[in-house]
C-alpha cells in the first residue's frame, strides 16, 4: 500500500525535484558565487551580491514599484473580480459559459495582450479621438510615471480578475440563502445585504485572493517589459525585469540570484505581514 | 565486374559519410540569412564530401538570439560557430572564454586581404589583440526624411545641422501643428540598445567619430554628448518628439524623420508602396551642430555583426571541427560572389571596403537604389561598444544621462556629469 502511494505522487514528486529543489539548491549556491552563467570558472564570493544588491538604485526601484503597482492593482482587481463574481452569481442561467468566458484573459498570452493594448493606447489609435474628446489631449500613457503604472497595474488586473472572481464565486454560492432571507425579512436593502452579509461570509475567498494578489505584485514581467522597458524612468522597473536585466543581458547569474532571494524575502514578509491584517479582520468577524 | 566497382564505390561513399566531419552552424533568426547559410553550405557540402554542416537558425526566445546562445553555451552545446554576433557581445563571450582567436587560425590574414577589409577590420580588434569575430555585415544607419512634407514646408532637402532642424520643427509646427518631427517611444525608455538608433548616430556625427571608450576607459567628447543632450531637450521642450507609442507615425506623416535602417526598406516597399526613394522619401547621415563646422559626410552608428567560433568547452567541438567550419567560412567570404549573393539575399551591407566601387556589386544597387546611401556611408560608420558592460554603460546613460536630460528633469551638462560619475564607477567594478 505505502509503495503504491508513493509510486501515485513520484510524479508531482519527480516534477518538483527537478523543477523546484534541484533549482532552489543550486541558486542557493549561486548567490555566494561571481559565476557568469558561460564560463566554466565559478569564485566563491561571499556576501558580495547582497551587498551590491542593497546599495543598487535598481533593485531600490524594483522594491518601491511593486508597491506602487500593488496600489492601483490590489483595490482594481478587488473591485473588478468582486464585481464580475456577484453578476454571474445574479445570472439565472450560463453561470458556467460567463464563468469561462471572464476566466479566458487569465490564459491569454501576455505578450498578445501587451501588443494590443499598445495598439489601441497608440497616439494615432482608432480610440485616440475618444481619448482627446475625453481628457482634452490624448495622454502619453506610456511617457507618465503615474500613467504607466496605472495602465500596467490595470491590465493585469484584467488579466486576474476573472480568476480570481471563480474563488469569489465559489465563496458566494457557499453562503446559505437562509441569510438573505432572514435579513429581507428585517427589510436589509442590496448595500446592507452586501455589506452586512455577503463581504463578511466571503472573508475566506478574500484571504486567498489578497494573498495570491499580493503575492502576484512582486512577480511581474512581460507587461512592462514590453509596455514600457521599466520606464518611464524606473517607474515600472519590477523585480522580474531586474533579474532578467542581471542574468539574460549582463550574465550575472549570481548576482541575479541574490536579488531573486531578496525578492522571495521581500515577498514573504509582505504577504505576512497581509496575512496577519486579514487574521485580525477574520477574528474581528468571528473567524477563528 | 560492374558489381565489384558499384560496390567498391559504395563503401567508399559510406566511408565518406562515416569520416565526415560534422559541424552546426546557426544563423540569424531571419529567414533571409538562414535561406543563403544553407544555400552555402549545400554548395559547400557538394565540393567538399568529408564535411557535414548542419545549419540552423537560432531559436529566439525572449531575451533574444543572445539569450539561446548563452543557454546553450551554459549547456555546452553551443553550436560549432554562429553569425549575428555584435562587438558587445562578443566581447562578454571573450571575456568567458568562450569564443576562440580567428587570427590565430591558417589564412586569417589572406582572407582579410581578398575580402578587401583591411582597414574596416581594425575596428574589430578586441583589447589582448585578437580578433574574435568575423564581421560580416555593417549598416550604416541613417536618418531617413519624409521629402514630400519637407517641400510642402518649403525645405527642397533634409537638413544637415540641428539649427536646420530645429527651423524645419518650427515651420511643421506652424502648419501642421499635430504632426511631429520624430516619433520614437524608445527617447524615454531606459532599453540599452535602443541608444544606438539615437543618442550614438547623433553623437558621433557630433563627435566626427570619437571613440565613447576606448581600452576600457571614458573617452567621450564632453562638448558632443553635452551637444547633443541639448539637442534632444530643445526638440521635446518644442514638442517636436512624440514619445507615445504610434502605429508606422513616419509612413503615414505623422512624423517625418525616423532613424532607419537598411533591413527596414523591403518591409518598407512592401507594405508602404507609396512612399518611393528620391521622391517622397530620402535617407540622410545624422545631423550635427552648425558650429561644429563639420564637412560632409558625417560620421553615424554602425550596427555590425559577425561570425565566431565557439570554444570546445562551450561547443564541445574538437579542433578538427574547429578547422573545418573555419574552412567553410573562409571558402564562403573568399568569394566575391557569394558576398553579391549575401547582399541580394539580406539587403545587409557585406563590410567591403570596395563595396560601391566593385563591379560585382553593382546589379544589387541598380536593383534596390535605397542602398546607395547607406553603402556610402559605410565608411564613417562606427561600430558598437566594444566591452562586456555595454549593457549596464549604456542603460546608466539612458537612466542618469539622456532621459532626464531629454525631458528636461536635469541640464545637459547635469545629465552628462551623473551620466558620466555612474559609466566611471561601472568601469571601475
Amino acid at each position: 500500500m505505502e509503495v503504491r502511494g508513493w509510486l501515485l505522487t513520484s510524479p508531482y514528486l519527480l516534477y518538483s525535484l527537478v523543477f523546484f529543489l534541484i533549482p532552489l539548491g543550486w541558486s542557493l549556491w549561486l548567490v555566494f558565487t561571481n559565476w557568469n552563467l558561460i564560463s566554466p570558472r565559478i569564485d566563491f564570493i561571499g556576501l558580495e551580491n547582497f551587498v551590491k544588491a542593497f546599495k543598487s538604485a535598481r533593485v531600490h526601484a524594483a522594491f518601491l514599484s511593486a508597491y506602487r503597482i500593488m496600489g492601483f492593482f490590489l483595490p482594481m482587481v478587488l473591485v473588478q473580480s468582486l464585481a464580475v463574481a456577484l453578476l454571474i452569481n445574479s445570472l439565472p442561467w450560463g453561470r458556467a459559459f460567463f464563468s469561462v468566458g471572464f476566466f479566458m484573459p487569465y490564459l491569454a498570452s501576455g505578450v498578445a495582450v501587451a501588443l494590443v493594448v499598445r495598439g489601441i493606447l497608440a497616439y494615432n489609435s482608432p480610440a485616440a479621438p475618444i481619448f482627446k474628446a475625453l481628457f482634452g489631449t490624448i495622454p502619453n500613457w506610456f511617457g507618465h510615471p503615474v500613467l504607466a503604472v496605472f495602465i500596467i497595474s490595470l491590465l493585469i488586473a484584467w488579466k486576474f480578475s476573472g480568476y480570481y472572481a471563480l474563488i469569489f464565486l465559489a465563496g458566494l454560492q457557499s453562503i446559505p440563502k437562509e441569510l438573505y432571507e432572514a435579513a429581507e425579512l428585517d427589510g436589509a436593502r442590496f448595500f446592507t445585504k452586501l455589506f452586512r452579509i455577503t463581504l463578511p461570509m466571503l472573508y475566506p475567498a478574500f484571504y486567498t485572493v489578497l494573498i495570491m494578489a499580493v503575492g502576484l505584485c512582486f512577480a511581474i514581467f512581460t507587461e512592462p517589459f514590453m509596455l514600457t522597458g521599466g520606464g518611464p524612468g524606473r517607474a515600472t522597473h519590477t523585480w522580474y525585469l531586474e533579474i532578467y536585466y542581471q542574468v539574460f543581458q549582463n550574465l550575472r547569474a549570481g548576482y541575479g540570484a541574490a536579488i531573486s532571494f531578496i525578492n522571495a524575502a521581500i515577498t514573504f514578509t509582505s504577504v505576512l505581514i497581509v496575512r496577519r491584517l486579514m487574521q485580525r479582520w477574520g477574528r474581528a468577524l468571528g473567524y477563528e | 565486374m560492374r558489381k565489384f566497382v558499384l560496390l567498391l564505390a559504395g563503401l567508399f561513399a559510406l566511408s565518406v559519410a562515416v569520416y565526415a566531419v560534422e559541424v552546426v552552424f546557426w544563423t540569424a533568426p531571419n529567414p533571409t540569412q538562414e535561406a543563403f547559410w544553407r544555400s552555402m553550405a549545400e554548395a559547400y557540402m557538394a565540393e567538399h564530401p568529408d564535411v557535414k554542416i548542419t545549419v540552423q537558425a537560432i531559436v529566439e526566445g525572449p531575451q533574444g538570439s543572445e539569450g539561446t546562445i548563452l543557454a546553450a553555451i551554459a549547456g555546452g552545446n553551443a553550436p560549432t560557430a554562429s553569425e549575428n554576433i555584435f562587438t558587445g557581445f562578443g566581447a562578454q563571450l571573450v571575456e568567458a572564454g568562450a569564443v576562440v582567436p580567428l587570427n590565430e587560425l591558417p589564412g586569417w590574414d589572406e582572407l582579410i586581404v581578398a575580402r578587401r577589409m583591411t582597414n574596416a577590420i581594425k575596428g574589430w580588434v578586441f583589447g589582448d589583440g585578437n580578433y574574435y569575430i568575423f564581421p560580416i555585415y555593417a549598416n550604416a544607419m541613417l536618418f531617413a526624411w519624409r521629402l514630400d512634407i519637407l517641400k510642402e514646408l518649403g525645405f527642397g532637402e533634409p537638413p544637415a545641422t540641428y539649427e536646420g532642424i530645429l527651423a524645419v520643427g518650427k515651420k511643421l509646427k506652424e502648419m501642421y501643428p499635430d504632426k511631429f518631427l520624430w516619433a520614437r517611444t524608445a527617447l524615454v525608455q531606459p532599453t540599452w540598445w535602443q541608444r544606438w538608433f539615437d543618442f550614438f548616430m547623433l553623437y558621433n556625427a557630433a563627435s566626427d567619430g570619437n571613440p565613447f571608450l576606448s581600452g576600457g576607459k571614458l573617452v567621450a567628447d564632453d562638448e558632443a554628448v553635452i551637444t547633443v543632450f541639448k539637442f534632444l531637450q530643445e526638440l521635446n521642450a518644442a514638442e517636436l518628439l512624440l514619445t507615445q507609442p504610434a502605429e508606422n507615425p513616419f509612413q503615414t506623416g505623422l512624423s517625418i524623420w525616423t532613424n532607419f535602417g537598411p533591413w527596414g526598406i523591403p518591409w518598407m516597399k512592401e507594405n508602404f508602396p507609396e512612399l518611393k526613394f528620391g521622391e517622397n522619401l530620402v535617407f540622410a547621415p545624422p545631423p550635427v551642430p552648425a558650429s561644429f563646422g563639420y564637412v560632409k559626410p558625417h560620421k553615424t552608428f554602425a550596427d555590425a555583426k559577425g561570425i565566431v567560433i565557439y570554444a570546445p568547452h562551450a561547443s564541445g567541438a574538437s579542433q578538427e571541427q574547429i578547422n573545418a567550419i573555419w574552412e567553410f567560412v573562409k571558402w564562403v567570404f573568399g568569394s566575391v560572389e557569394n558576398d553579391v549573393a549575401w547582399f541580394k539575399q539580406t539587403n545587409l551591407l557585406p563590410l567591403r571596403e570596395d563595396l560601391t566601387t566593385n563591379p560585382a556589386f553593382a546589379a544589387v544597387f541598380a536593383e534596390t537604389p535605397e542602398l546607395i546611401p547607406y553603402a556610402e556611408e559605410l565608411p564613417y560608420a562606427v561600430p558598437p561598444l566594444k566591452t562586456p558592460k555595454v549593457q549596464d554603460i549604456q542603460t546608466a546613460l539612458s537612466e542618469y544621462g539622456m532621459i532626464p536630460a531629454l525631458l528636461g528633469q536635469k541640464t545637459p551638462e547635469q545629465a552628462w556629469e551623473d551620466a558620466k560619475r555612474e559609466i566611471l564607477l561601472l568601469l571601475e567594478e
